[in-house]
Formats: structure tokens, sequence, C-alpha cells
């Protein structure tokens, strides 16, 4: 068809109702703040992994739709997590990203959590031990027992990454959650400790699921170099996506030809145990992310959405804990080489996000946004994003291709909310 | 300091300079023109949140040749870096052999794409700051990049960078 006129722009595509999205979805205000108390104050998310805070009072911050959260080791070992917000006045308990508890603060004594403001001191488990002035100002009527911090769920879980749900009775357990997804990885991450080597974030001006689509779907091979030469061929276009229940993907492993790529090597010799050489692994979780284990590296991504046009990224790369100086250094080069910030890969990535971001700023005129490829649910197949819209419309209660209209009324019979 | 090593400490200084200027016009051939053969580069970070020093980018001579040599082959964000090098100090061997220098960066980004670029285009937006830590092969009264550590203070990245720094 020629370039088309504004009706034509405008109509309805000649693709099933699945088949293509409202991009709305992306632009929206409403649909954003429904999205954070509707999906993100509801599900697991992976804030941090443990090799971050490795010995006790150890600690981590963070934030899920927009709460501030300390996550702290206790000297039970335990990893807790807790609302970053003194139940004084509401100050900001922590402000830096990671530290000690060891160490005493101007304000307060060592192995407390001690708010600057005015004093008030909190241990490990979230207990407040310690008011200033308590009685004098108090008497009977408020004690240090009612004042301990707001505690959350917090799981350490799946490679020992630290998950939190902001909703005290999570409908669906983490296990039940994320369990079958990362099957195809489990015997490889929860081997032995794994640990953290890489860390940097990206804030781009994009929705936060534009990111998530890319990284659920494989068809924009054409913009990466190298995937084209270090992939394509018949294995990699018979890798299957494997759609799972509660919104989640995984993308199914062929190998990888590195040497493909001029001057990059073959990850077989430092593979993650119990994975044959080469091999590449993708889960990618409902509601933005993403766990990519190729061979050697194991990416993590978290997504932060920040407004329907702004999200953060955080991107992690992780090895095996007991990795002599050697291998460490070759699973970073290996992470680097697509991954980094400087790799060949995440700058594409980023790129494309960002676009697709310019085109959806909020009150640019909707128009539709197609995932209809169907290729037998192998590698160029968009059903991965087909699965994750039909879980956001029960989350979210609308249509994604019509996010105005309810998506109970038009699967009756069947739950809106699909944790239930 | 003894007059030949003053001449070698400016010897260094006009070449970091002088990468500064090929690095900012992508003239990639002439900068590694300033290596040596056994150069070696890496982009480094310390990491406050992981507590970890990390690497985000190295290699061999011959593996950012190859790196700029198939930039054609990539997507890449097409605004220009500019850089603004502020060499801090120089240290000539005894033996005038060798010497290290620290030089403090400032890389700017003159958008050309930007998010958009009918707004964008024409803006300079800070990109990174950091220092070279740049060793050096004195020879014939040239200096030739060894080593170059480029160590970033930054964590956030945005869209980061298929371009050495
Ligand atoms: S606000 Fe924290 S002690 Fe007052
Ligand atoms: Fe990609």
């Amino acid at each position: 068809m020629p370039a088309r006129n504004h009706s034509q722009w405008l109509a309805k595509p000649k693709l099933e109702g699945g088949e293509w999205i409202d991009s709305r979805v992306y632009s929206d205000q409403n649909v954003f703040d429904d999205e954070m108390e509707r999906i993100f104050k509801k599900v697991w998310i992976p804030v941090c992994h443990e090799s971050e805070l490795p010995k006790p009072y150890d600690f981590r911050t963070t934030s899920i739709a927009g709460e501030p959260i300390i996550i702290a080791r206790g000297p039970d070992n335990e990893v807790r997590a807790f609302l970053n917000v003194c139940p004084h006045r509401g100050m900001l308990l922590e402000r830096r990203p990671s530290g000690s508890f060891l160490e005493g603060q101007p304000s307060g004594n060592p192995k407390r959590i001690t708010c600057m403001f005015h004093a008030w001191q909190f241990d490990m488990k979230g207990s407040c031990v310690y008011v200033a002035r308590e009685k004098e100002g108090y008497q009977d009527r408020l004690c240090k027992e009612d004042v301990g911090l707001r505690r959350l769920r917090c799981e350490v879980k799946f490679g020992g990454f630290v998950w939190v749900s902001l909703d005290d009775n999570p409908k669906i357990s983490l296990e039940d959650w994320a369990g079958e997804p990362f099957d195809c990885l489990r015997k490889s991450i929860d081997a032995e400790p794994l640990e953290v080597f890489h860390y940097h974030k990206a804030i781009i001006d994009t929705n936060y699921k534009l990111w998530h689509d890319t990284n659920s779907e494989f068809y924009h091979d054409f913009m990466h170099y190298h995937n084209r030469v270090t992939g394509f061929n018949d294995a990699y276009f018979a890798r299957k996506n494997f759609a799972f229940k509660h919104g989640h993907v995984v993308v199914g492993t062929f190998e990888v030809n590195y040497e493909n790529y001029e001057g990059f090597e073959s990850r077989g010799a430092l593979s993650f145990p119990h994975l044959p050489p080469n091999q590449w692994y993708m889960v990618d979780l409902f509601p933005g992310m993403n766990f990519n284990l190729r061979g050697s590296a194991l990416r993590c991504d978290v997504v932060t959405p920040l407004g329907p046009d702004k999200v953060m990224i955080e991107f992690r790369g992780l090895g095996l804990k007991r990795d002599t100086p050697e291998e460490r250094e070759t699973r970073i080069n290996h992470h680097n080489s697509i991954w980094g910030p400087f790799g060949r890969n995440l700058h594409e990535d980023l790129i494309g996000v960002a676009g697709q971001g310019t085109t959806m700023r909020p009150h640019t005129e909707p128009r539709q946004i197609l995932h209809g490829r169907h290729e037998n649910q192998t590698i160029h197949d968009e059903i991965g994003m087909r699965h994750y819209y039909d879980e956001w419309g029960r989350w979210m209660d609308r249509l994604p291709n019509d996010p105005d209209q309810p998506w109970h009324e038009r699967n009756p019979g069947e739950s809106a909310e699909a944790a239930e | 300091m003894h007059k030949n090593g003053h001449d070698a400490a400016s010897v260094v200084r006009d070449t970091i300079y002088r990468a500064t200027m090929a690095l900012d016009d992508q003239k990639w051939e002439d900068w590694l023109d300033l290596c040596d053969e056994n150069f070696h580069y890496k982009i480094t970070a310390f990491s406050p949140e992981i507590n970890k020093d990390m690497i985000y980018l190295q290699g061999q001579r011959k593996e950012v040749e190859t790196l700029v040599r198939l930039l054609p082959k990539h997507n890449t964000d097409h605004s220009p870096l500019r850089r603004h090098t502020s060499v801090y100090t120089v240290d000539v061997a005894d033996d005038m052999s060798t010497a290290s220098a620290v030089s403090s960066f400032v890389i700017y980004q003159n958008m050309l794409d930007g998010v958009n670029s009918h707004l964008d285009s024409g803006e300079s937006r800070l990109f990174l700051i950091g220092k070279y830590h740049d060793t050096f092969k004195l020879e014939d009264g040239k200096a030739k990049f060894v080593k170059r550590e480029v160590r970033l203070d930054n964590r956030r990245l945005d869209k980061g960078s298929h371009w050495p720094l």
C-alpha cells in the first residue's frame, strides 16, 4: 500500500485482536498510575543480589513504585526488607545506595539503623530500640514497641536474587510466581553461589514495557550486527519461545557461534554449571525483569518505571562466586562485549526503545503497535509480547488494544486478575 | 627537573592532547597511531552500589582496532562526543624510557540525535566525567600510549556508546 491518509492510518489493522495494541498503553498517565497500583505494588521484584550485601549489617537501598526500601542483612545472616521511612516524621532512614550499619553514624550507634533527624534507632529486624527522650515526650502514651519499621515480604531465591513484594499478602508465592520459567536455569544458577560483578543504570525517555518488549522479541536481531553474524542459522531460527502462566516467557536455547564475530571467542570453557557450551537461555518475567544467561555470564535487567515516558533500567552481570581472578576477568569480558554500556548490542537496544519513546510521548496521537508475527512460536514469532499483554489486560482490567475498555467485559467468565 | 625530563613531560602532554583531538574527530587511526603495538585500553569504574571495581570494556590494540573497524556495521547514536582534557600530573621514569600521566576529562555529547533531534540537536549535554590514567613508552623523542585506563565516575550511562572515550 502506498503512504496512507489519516483515516487509513488510524484504521484497525487486518489482524486479530491480540495481535496489535494501542499505543496509549505506553503513553497514558492514567494507565501508568494504574500500573503502579495494580501491578508494581503487587508483584515480586528482584531488587538486588545477595552478594551486594555479603556481611551481617550490610545494607542496600532501592525503591518499588516510588516507595523507598532498605534491604539489610542481620547478624543472623537473614536478609530483610523494610520501607526506608522513619515512623516518626517520615525522614528517609538511609540515604546511601549501600554500606554497613556496623559503623556508627553522627546521630546514632553502630549496629543500628538510625534516623539522622531525631535519632530514633532500629535493629536489623526493624524493631525500634531507641526513641530519644521517650518518657519525657510520650510519657506512657507511645513507646518504642509501638513504632517499628514497616517490614516487607522478602525472599532470597533463584540464583541468590533478593525479591521483595510491597503486598503483605501476595496472592502468589514467589515459587509459584516464577518457579516454572526458572526451571531451565535453576540447575545452573542454584548449583553454587553467584556474585555480581557488573552494575550500571540507564534512565531512558521511554515506557518500561517497550524495554521489556525488546527483551521478549528477537525479531530485532536485524539491528544487531553481532546477532546476525553469530546467530542466523537453522538452529537459531528453530529456537522456541515458551509462554508460562503469569505472563512470563522463556526463550529456548541454541548454540551461539561467537567466533563468527571477528575478535570474539567461544565461551565454552567457562560455562555456568550444568550448562552445555555456548548455550543461551532467556527468562522474561512479567512485568519487566529479564534474566539472560549466555554461557559464561548471567545478565539481569530490572526496570523501575518513572512515568509513562521514563524508565530506569538497572543492569547487573554475574559470575560464580568462586571464580579465580582470571576466570572472572574472562567472564567480565564476555559480558561486556555485547551487554556492557560500551558493548555492541546494549547501545543499539537502548537507541531502539528511546526512538519508540519519542513517537509515543504522552498526548501523541494513539496508534497501533503490531505484535502479529506468527512463526510457529520460534524466535521471530511475537508470541512473547502477545502473551505479556494478555496478562497485562487482566491485571489492569483494560484491553490492550482499547485501554479505556474493561478487560473483563470482553472476557466473561475469566477472572480479571490473573493472580486470583 | 632535568631539562630532558622536562621535554619528555611536554611530549607526553602533547600526546594526550593529540589523542583527545583525534578521538573528538573520530579519527580512530590517528588515535591508534599514537599507541604502541602493545597498547591496552580499559574503561573502568568503581560502583558503590555493589561495592566493586568494575571493568566496562577492555582490549589489546588488536581488539580495539577490530572494534573501530566494525563500527560502521553497527547502529550508533550520531551525536559526536567532545572531550575536555586537563593533564594534571606527568611522571617521567629516571631512565627516561617510560612515563605515566593522570588527566581529568569531561566528555560532552554534542546532540545530533538526542531524544528528538528537532528539539535536541545543537545542544551539548554532559555525558561522562572521570580521569585518564595513561602509561607511555618514550622513544626517539616520541611518547606512545602503552596503556590507557579511562576511569569513569559515572554508573548511570543511559544509552552508553560504541566509541572509545
Ligand atoms: S523523622 Fe526520624 S526520628 Fe524524627
Ligand atoms: Fe537486543
